[in-house]
């Protein structure tokens, strides 16, 4: 049966007819071409083929979907880029965290920061899919601590000179170049580094119990040369990191309602099915209040996360209101995942459903573009201005 | 031979994938009930017609109207056929179109095409992915006292004229056929290419053009339900009966045996 999502409150009379029909064909596009290559990739930690893949997504207007048109871009909104994550998401989260990481983290800043060199050099063919780009942000030792990061970048003549290592990034091993920040004297820049140059290593981290069909690996800096045409001159602080980490975090919270409605539909079609103590268990009681759970997380999220985007596409969102989005939906998204797979007993344990491949991927989300903890302390300081970050020992 | 002028007829209907528990019937009122949830898609017959009219617009370029005939058309989902590449879009669109058969839509469909004026091909599904009936296509033809071919898997613009390969039923034969003409579409030629998004965003600018019965000069009367010919008597859903038997034997060869017996008693061996 097509999937038909979840829609109790009537957001759909929201939605702009070119705001339905792109969430429409990106639904038609994944449920075709990607979704039955999940599964089984998921199961054995196969990592989808990003270079194939990218290109037909590059196709139909996946990448770089709110970038302008005449960058490559597809100009749309942002309620259309957050269905488009929604629709990634439903599938897998892998897909979804590609797409943001080539959009909102890459493709973003290049636009906003770089030149107009830089945009024409990168952003079509990015769009088109043809070259992936990852976000180099994360480091072992400096996580959630974004402002103190320990790779530098020194300036010799007309040549920047890094080093340093970069943890935990989405495409690692398979980007053709890496957006990198490191510390400088000059604050904390944007460096563009092509696969290949001298000292630059991309290796990639297996073993994972979340996003098991995505690419995540490590990225060594050792002496690696830069040239000042491919540092992004407007970037040079870490509010301008912030800038790329806001698109991303509200296309998380159109991902998790997408995760969310697939745990639910799963369910809801499981229980109505399966007959325990002589009648279906969707007729008990305790079972109807966990779907009846989750049907109303799912609404107040996409109520959230509809409004959300009409504020950014008029301007107005402020990036505590983005936090409170991600925060809220991940944490939802969270427990629908959980609820569904108990809801279907120890099928709920097989991937041949797919409850538990969301409850992983979700995990990952929770922590990845700010943890729970940390949007928890953004909206504290916003209410009581008082920041609660960092403490004195 | 640049610029062919093109005319794809394209249906509205429930989504086929919706289940078929999904659609009620009222023997009352012969009528087919859907459930809210369940969304109308182009037919994908329609789709498949479509795809042959893109792909001699991209080959010799040309100029592709969609049509469409019905009520409360989803704006969203028939403007798709201009977010893959038609030129434009003209709905025939009023409570009076409702409930029509065979004959009486595509007598609107051709008087609409009459009022379009220029055209070298006319394209359908062979079939709508609804009511199955697989008629308007020739029905347009003969209106229009022009010739058809029917289930065309792939259709090539040469020297004027389209040259067709037909699905036959043991392969495929090779047919040619001036124009103006009407050619169905089958399921053989492939998927209508997808909608991408630069094509959704242009797509969003242009507006269709809604006739009414008036506009292609006929009175509601002639058309819908009033102007049908073909009077439904009872439309039910066919009762299901299934029984199961358990045949036995000593062996499991007796069972066989005894199993082949009542088969032919019951005449299906
Ligand atoms: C699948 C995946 C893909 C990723 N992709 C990328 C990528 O493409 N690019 C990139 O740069 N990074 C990426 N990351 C890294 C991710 O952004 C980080 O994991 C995240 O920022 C958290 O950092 P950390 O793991 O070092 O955790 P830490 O910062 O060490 O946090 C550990 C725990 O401490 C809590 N904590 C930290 N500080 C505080 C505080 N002040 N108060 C209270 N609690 C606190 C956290 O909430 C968390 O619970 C990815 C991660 C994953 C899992």
């Amino acid at each position: 049966m097509a999937f038909k999502g979840v829609d109790y409150y009537g957001i759909e009379e929201l939605l702009s007819d070119e705001e339905k029909m792109f969430r429409n064909a990106a639904r038609g596009f994944l449920e075709k071409e990607v979704e039955p290559l999940v599964v089984n990739a998921f199961h054995k930690e196969e990592l989808l083929n990003m270079k194939e893949l990218a290109p037909k997504m590059g196709e139909v207007g996946m990448i770089g979907a709110t970038i302008p048109q005449e960058y490559g871009g597809g100009g749309a909104n942002y309620t259309q880029f957050g269905l488009l994550c929604q629709e990634l998401e439903r599938v897998d989260g892998a897909l979804r965290s590609f797409v943001a990481v080539q959009s909102g983290l890459v493709m973003y800043p290049i636009w906003q920061f770089g030149t107009e060199e830089q945009k024409r050099k990168w952003l079509p063919q990015m769009a088109s899919g043809k070259i992936i780009g990852c976000f180099g942000l994360t480091e072992p030792n400096r996580g959630s601590d974004v402002g103190g990061m320990e790779t530098v970048a020194k300036k010799n003549g007309n040549v920047w000179v890094l080093n340093g290592a970069k943890e935990w990034i989405s495409e690692a091993s398979t980007a053709d170049f890496a957006l990198v920040y490191a510390r400088t004297d000059e604050g904390v820049k944007a460096f563009l580094i092509p696969r290949g140059t001298e000292g630059f290593t991309q290796t990639f981290t297996d073993k994972k119990g979340a996003m098991r069909v995505g690419d995540v690996g490590t990225l060594a800096l050792n002496d690696v040369k830069v040239p000042e045409e491919d540092v992004l001159p407007g970037s040079t602080r870490v509010k301008h990191v912030f800038a790329c980490l806001n698109q991303a975090r509200f296309g998380i919270s159109w991902g998790a309602i997408g995760a969310a409605m697939s745990c639910y539909e799963t369910a809801l079609n499981y229980t109505k099915q399966r007959e325990q103590f002589g009648a279906p268990i969707a007729a008990y009681q305790l079972v109807q209040r966990d779907l009846v759970n989750m049907l109303i997380e799912i609404t107040k999220a996409q109520l959230l996360s509809y409004r959300l985007g009409r504020l950014l596409d008029a301007g107005k969102a402020k990036h505590q209101q983005i936090s409170l989005a991600k925060k809220n939906n991940v944490e939802m998204a969270r427990m629908c995942a959980r609820t569904a797979r108990s809801l279907l007993g120890a099928n709920g344990c097989s991937y041949d459903y797919p409850p538990i491949r969301h409850m992983g991927n979700i995990e990952a989300v929770y922590t990845y573009q700010g943890t729970d903890f940390i949007h928890t302390l953004i909206l504290g300081q916003d209410i009581t201005g008082i920041q609660a970050f960092t403490r004195k020992l | 031979m640049p610029d062919v002028k093109m005319v794809v007829c394209c249906k509205q209907v429930p989504d086929p994938e919706a289940p078929p528990t999904a659609f009620k019937i009222d023997p009352t009122v012969n009528k087919v009930t859907l459930p809210r949830d369940i969304k109308p898609v182009i037919g994908q017959y329609d789709e498949f017609a479509l795809e042959a009219a893109l792909r001699i617009k991209d080959k010799v370029g040309g100029k592709i109207t969609v049509l469409s005939l019905g009520n409360n058309i989803a704006r969203d989902v028939i403007k798709k056929t201009l977010a893959v590449g038609g030129d434009e879009l003209i709905l025939l669109e009023d409570e009076s179109f409702e409930e029509g058969d065979s004959w009486s839509t595509a007598y609107a469909l051709a008087m609409a095409i009459k009022k379009i004026g220029e055209y070298d091909l006319i394209f359908c599904g062979r079939q709508s992915s609804d009511w199955d009936a697989g008629q308007v296509g020739l029905g347009i033809a003969e209106i229009l006292s022009i010739p058809a071919l029917t289930l065309a898997r792939k259709v090539e613009i040469i020297d004027g004229k389209a040259k067709v390969e037909q699905v036959i039923s043991d392969g495929y034969q090779v047919t040619e056929i001036g124009f103006p003409s009407v050619i169905t579409v089958t399921s053989e030629l492939g998927n209508l290419r997808y909608a991408a998004l630069k094509g959704i965003m242009a797509a969003a600018k242009k507006q269709p053009v809604v006739w009414k019965p008036a506009d292609i000069g006929l009175e509601p009367s002639q058309v819908g339900i009033a102007g049908r010919r073909v009077k439904l008597a009872k439309l039910f859903q066919p009762a299901k009966d299934a029984k199961c038997e358990i045949v036995e034997g000593e062996s499991p060869a007796e069972a066989g045996a005894n199993l082949a017996v009542k088969l032919r008693e019951a005449k299906i061996i």
